[in-house]
C-alpha cells in the first residue's frame, strides 16, 4: 500500500487513541469537591471514581442518588460508606455529601460551555486598561477567589481583543454558583470600623484565621416573618497582633452604651464595599484589650426555609472567601455573563450526530449520482468520515473544547472537505491526452489555491471579539488542512486503484 | 466512453452556439442585480444607520432561554411582556422529530443581569412561569452595550481583513491583475448579494452570522478559482472547458449545499446560532452558484477570446 495511506491510517488511529480513554471501569466520577467540605476533609477528591455507596455497587447517578436521597437529610450525624478506585471513605453527616458527580466520560471531547452548560464572564477594570503584569495580579486574586470559594473546574485566562482592550476570560464548567456575579464583579474591599477609624481589612494581613467549617462557623437559627424567612449565620475569625492592637487604641476611649450596659456605646461596622454589611457590639470587657478573636454574622433571605438557608450558606461562603481572600486591587466591570443551563446540550448532542451523519450520507449520494460509481462513492463517505475523525482527535489532543461555532465548522467541513476530492476525481477522469501525474498536479494547484484563500479569510476570526469565536476557525481551519494534507493525497491514491480495476 | 463524452462537446452545439451569441448580454442580469442590491443596502444604512440589524450579541443585551415543562403559547406571553418591557423579542425552540416545544428565547435590550430592569423582568417572569428560574432550568447570556459594539466593530474589521487577504491570496496565484480582479468581484458580489437577502429577511444579525459571512469569503472564491485555474492553463475549446469545470463546481457547490441545508433543517429548531451560520451559508452558496456560473465565466471567457 501506498506511504500516503498509511499517513491516513496512522492519522486515524492516533485520532481514535486520543479521543477514546478505553477505560472500562464502572461507577460514576466526581465531577467536583468543594476544599471546605467535610467530604473534602473525608478525602474525597475530584476525578475520583465511586464504585459503591454503603456496600451497594454504583454504576449509574441514579445508583448513586438512590443510596443518598434514601438516607439524608436525617436528624443525627449518619455514616455514609463511599468506596471509591482509592479506597473506601467513612463520612458521618446529616446532610448529603457535598460532592457533584457525573458518569464516567466516554470520550475525551470537551464540549465548550455552550453545550455542556456553566458560566463564562468577561471582565474587565472598570477605570484603567491593565498592563499585562496587572492583570496576571488581577487574574491570581480572581482564581484563589473562586478556589477559597469552593469552585473547581475553573478557567481564567487573559485574552486581549483586536482593539487592545484587556480582559479576564473565567469560565466555570458545571453548574452556575448563586454568588458567582459578586464573586468576579466585586471589589471585595473589606473594612471593619469603630466610628471613622479602621480596625482591619479583608486579607491575610489583618485576617489570619478563618473558621469555615465545625463549631465555629453555621447557621444558627432561623426566623420566619410574615412569609419572608432570616437565616442568620456566624463565624469566627482570628486576626493579627497588629489588628488587634489597632482594636484595643480604638475602644480605649469609648463609654459604656446607655441603651444596654453590657455593651461599648460604639459599634465595629463592617462594611463591604463601602456598603454596611452589620455592626457587631463591643462587649464592655473589651474595652482597651486586644481581642484577637472576632465572631462575624449575617444572615441570608428567602421565601422558603430551604430558600433562606442555601442563601444564607452562601452569603456566609462569600463573606468568608472575600476575608480570606482581601480585596481585589481594581474596580472590576462584569462585560459579559453567560450562564448556561447544561439541560439543552445533553439533548442537542444527539441532534448533532445526526446532522453529521445525514450530511455525510447526503454528499455520499450526490457523488454516486454524479459519477455512478459506488466504489469512489464509498471512498469519499470514508474519507470524509476519517477527517472527522481526526479533527475530533486534534481537538481532544490538545483539549480544545467544541463548542456550537465549532460544531459548524465541523459540519461545514464535511460538505467543502469533498471539494478538493472532486478536483481530483475529475482532473483525473478527464483530459486524458495528459499523463496522470500531470493531471494530478494541476488539481493541486487549484487545491491548493482554494485552501489558501479560505485559511486566510478565516485567520482574521482567531483574534477578534476576545477569541470568543475562535472554534469556528479552529475546526474550519483543521477540517481543510487535514482535507488537503492527510486525508486528500491518501484519496488520490485509493482512487487511482479504483480507476484501475 | 469518456473519450466520446470529449468528442461531443468539441464539436459546437447549438447551447454552445447560443451561449457564444449571448455569453457577454447575460452579464447585464447579474450586474442589475449587484447593482440594486448596493442601492438597497445603501437605502438600508440611510434608514438604519448600518448595513444589517443586529441581534443582542452585537447591540449589547440580554437573552433568556428558559426550559419548560408545560408549552407556553408564544402569543399570549408577547402580549404580557409588552406591559413590562420596550424592546425585546421572543421565539421557541421545539424538537426537530416531534416539534414539542423545548424552551422559549427572549431577547432583551437590557445590558447587565444586576440592572433594576432585569430583576423586574426576572420576577415577572417567574410569576408568569409559575416557578423561579435557576441555571439548571434557564440560560442567561447577557452583553454589556460597549462590549457588543466593539465586537461588531472588531468582527467588521476581521471580516475586511479577511476580504483583503483572500484578494492577495488570488493576486499571488495568478499574478495577472485582471482574471484575479473577475475572482474578487464575484466574491464581493456574492457577499453583497447575501448581505441584501439577509436584510430583505429581516434577520437579526448575531456574532455567529457574522462569522458565517467570513466563512463565505474563503468558500465563494474555490468554484471561481477552479474555473479560472482550467481556463487560463488550459488548452482547448473555451466551451468545452468551462462546462467541465461547471461539472466539477456544481458538484462541490452541491455536496456543500445539501449537507449545509441537511444541517439548517435538523438543527435550526435546537439553536438559533447555528440556524444562522447555516443559513447564511446556504444563501452565499446559491448566490456563489450564480456569480461564478454567469458572472466569471462569461467575463473570463470575454477575457480569453480577446487575448487570442
Amino acid at each position: 500500500m501506498n506511504w500516503k495511506i498509511w499517513i491516513l491510517i496512522i492519522a486515524i488511529l492516533a485520532s481514535i487513541l486520543a479521543l477514546f480513554p478505553f477505560n472500562f471501569k464502572t461507577g460514576i466520577e466526581i465531577a467536583s469537591v468543594p476544599t471546605n467540605s467535610t467530604a473534602y476533609e473525608a478525602g474525597l477528591r475530584t476525578g475520583d471514581i465511586i464504585t459503591a455507596a454503603d456496600g451497594k455497587s454504583v454504576s449509574s447517578i441514579d445508583d448513586y442518588s438512590a443510596v443518598i436521597n434514601n438516607k439524608f437529610p436525617s436528624d443525627n450525624e449518619t455514616k455514609l460508606t463511599i468506596t471509591t478506585n482509592h479506597g473506601d471513605v467513612i463520612l458521618f453527616t446529616k446532610v448529603p455529601p457535598q460532592v457533584s458527580v457525573k458518569n464516567i466520560e466516554k470520550t475525551r471531547i470537551k464540549t465548550g460551555l455552550d453545550l455542556s452548560g456553566g458560566a463564562r464572564a468577561l471582565v474587565r477594570a472598570e477605570e484603567k486598561d491593565l498592563s499585562a503584569s496587572e492583570l496576571n495580579d488581577l487574574i491570581s486574586v480572581t482564581s484563589q477567589r473562586l478556589n477559597v470559594y469552593g469552585l473547581k473546574d475553573i478557567q481564567i485566562r487573559p485574552v486581549t481583543d483586536l482593539s487592545g482592550k484587556n480582559f479576564v476570560l473565567i469560565e466555570i464548567a458545571g453548574s452556575t454558583p448563586q454568588e458567582l456575579e459578586a464573586l468576579i464583579g466585586q471589589q471585595g474591599k473589606f473594612e471593619a470600623k469603630i466610628g471613622n477609624e479602621t480596625v482591619f481589612n479583608g486579607g491575610d494581613k489583618d485576617v489570619t484565621y478563618v473558621a469555615r467549617t465545625g463549631s465555629q462557623a453555621g447557621i444558627y437559627g432561623c426566623s420566619n416573618n410574615a412569609g419572608t424567612v432570616v437565616c442568620n449565620f456566624q463565624f469566627a475569625i482570628s486576626l493579627s497582633e497588629k489588628a488587634a492592637e489597632r482594636q484595643a487604641a480604638l475602644t480605649q476611649n469609648l463609654g459604656i452604651s446607655t441603651n444596654n450596659t453590657l455593651y461599648l456605646d460604639k459599634q465595629i461596622d463592617l462594611y463591604l464595599d463601602g456598603q454596611l454589611l452589620s455592626s457587631l457590639y463591643i462587649s464592655r470587657d473589651l474595652r482597651g484589650q486586644k481581642a484577637t478573636q472576632i465572631s462575624i454574622s449575617g444572615s441570608g433571605t428567602g421565601a422558603t426555609s430551604d430558600e433562606a438557608y442555601k442563601n444564607a450558606i452562601s452569603e456566609m461562603n462569600k463573606l468568608q472567601t472575600i476575608l480570606i481572600t482581601g480585596s481585589l486591587p481594581y474596580k472590576l466591570k462584569i462585560e459579559k455573563l453567560d450562564t448556561i443551563s447544561p439541560l439543552l446540550g445533553k439533548k442537542f448532542i444527539d441532534t448533532i450526530l445526526i446532522a453529521g451523519v445525514a450530511a455525510m450520507l447526503a454528499v455520499s449520494i450526490i457523488i454516486f449520482l454524479r459519477y455512478r460509481n459506488i466504489k469512489l462513492s464509498l471512498a469519499v463517505l470514508f474519507t470524509s468520515f476519517s477527517e472527522i475523525i481526526i479533527i475530533l482527535g486534534v481537538s481532544a489532543l490538545f483539549k480544545q473544547n467544541l463548542d456550537l461555532p465549532s460544531i459548524a465548522g465541523i459540519i461545514a467541513t464535511i460538505g467543502t472537505g469533498v471539494d478538493s476530492q472532486i478536483i481530483i476525481l475529475d482532473e483525473s477522469k478527464t483530459n486524458t491526452d495528459i499523463s496522470l501525474k500531470e493531471r494530478v498536479k494541476r488539481a493541486l494547484h487549484i487545491i491548493l489555491g482554494s485552501y489558501l484563500t479560505v485559511l486566510f479569510a478565516l485567520l482574521p476570526l482567531i483574534w477578534a471579539g476576545a477569541g470568543l469565536l475562535k472554534g469556528f476557525a479552529i475546526t474550519s481551519i483543521l477540517g481543510i488542512s487535514i482535507g488537503v494534507f492527510i486525508s486528500r493525497p491518501a484519496f488520490s491514491e485509493i482512487v487511482k486503484n479504483i480507476l484501475k480495476d | 466512453m469518456e473519450t466520446q463524452e470529449t468528442k461531443e462537446s468539441h464539436t459546437p452545439n447549438k447551447y454552445s452556439k447560443a451561449y457564444d451569441k449571448y455569453y457577454k448580454i447575460i452579464l447585464i442580469i447579474p450586474l442589475l442585480l449587484l447593482i440594486s442590491s448596493i442601492g438597497y443596502l445603501a437605502y438600508f444604512h440611510s434608514q438604519h444607520g448600518d448595513f444589517i440589524k443586529r441581534d443582542v450579541t452585537l447591540t449589547g443585551g440580554t437573552s433568556i432561554t428558559i426550559f419548560v415543562e408545560k408549552q407556553i403559547n408564544l402569543d399570549d406571553l408577547n402580549q404580557k411582556l409588552s406591559g413590562q418591557i420596550s424592546d425585546f423579542s421572543v421565539k421557541e425552540l421545539s424538537d426537530f422529530r416531534t416539534g414539542k416545544q423545548q424552551a422559549i428565547v427572549i431577547d432583551t435590550s437590557i445590558g447587565s443581569t444586576d440592572s433594576p430592569d432585569y430583576i423586574k423582568l426576572k420576577s415577572f417572569l417567574e410569576t408568569y412561569l409559575g416557578h423561579s428560574l435557576t441555571p439548571e432550568n434557564s440560560s442567561v447570556e447577557s452583553t454589556g452595550a460597549s462590549l457588543g459594539n466593539s465586537f461588531y466593530n472588531q468582527l467588521r474589521f476581521a471580516i475586511i481583513i479577511s476580504f483583503v487577504l483572500m484578494a492577495l491570496v488570488v493576486f499571488v496565484i495568478y499574478r495577472s491583475v485582471a482574471p484575479s480582479s473577475i475572482v474578487v468581484l464575484c466574491a464581493f458580489a456574492d457577499i453583497i448579494m447575501t448581505l441584501t437577502l439577509v436584510d430583505l429577511m429581516g434577520i437579526r444579525v448575531s456574532s455567529a452570522g457574522i462569522i458565517a459571512f467570513l466563512m463565505l469569503i474563503g468558500y465563494s472564491v474555490d468554484t471561481d478559482i477552479l474555473l479560472t485555474t482550467r481556463l487560463l492553463r488550459r488548452h482547448g475549446e473555451i466551451n468545452h472547458n468551462i462546462f467541465e469545470a461547471f461539472k466539477t463546481g456544481m458538484t462541490m457547490t452541491l455536496t456543500a449545499i445539501v449537507s449545509v441545508v441537511i444541517a439548517l433543517l435538523i438543527t435550526r429548531s435546537f439553536s438559533a446560532v447555528l440556524e444562522q451560520i447555516f443559513l447564511i451559508l446556504t444563501i452565499g452558496l446559491c448566490f456563489d452558484i450564480f456569480n461564478t456560473w454567469i458572472s466569471n465565466a462569461s467575463i473570463l471567457k470575454w477575457y480569453v477570446e480577446r487575448k487570442k
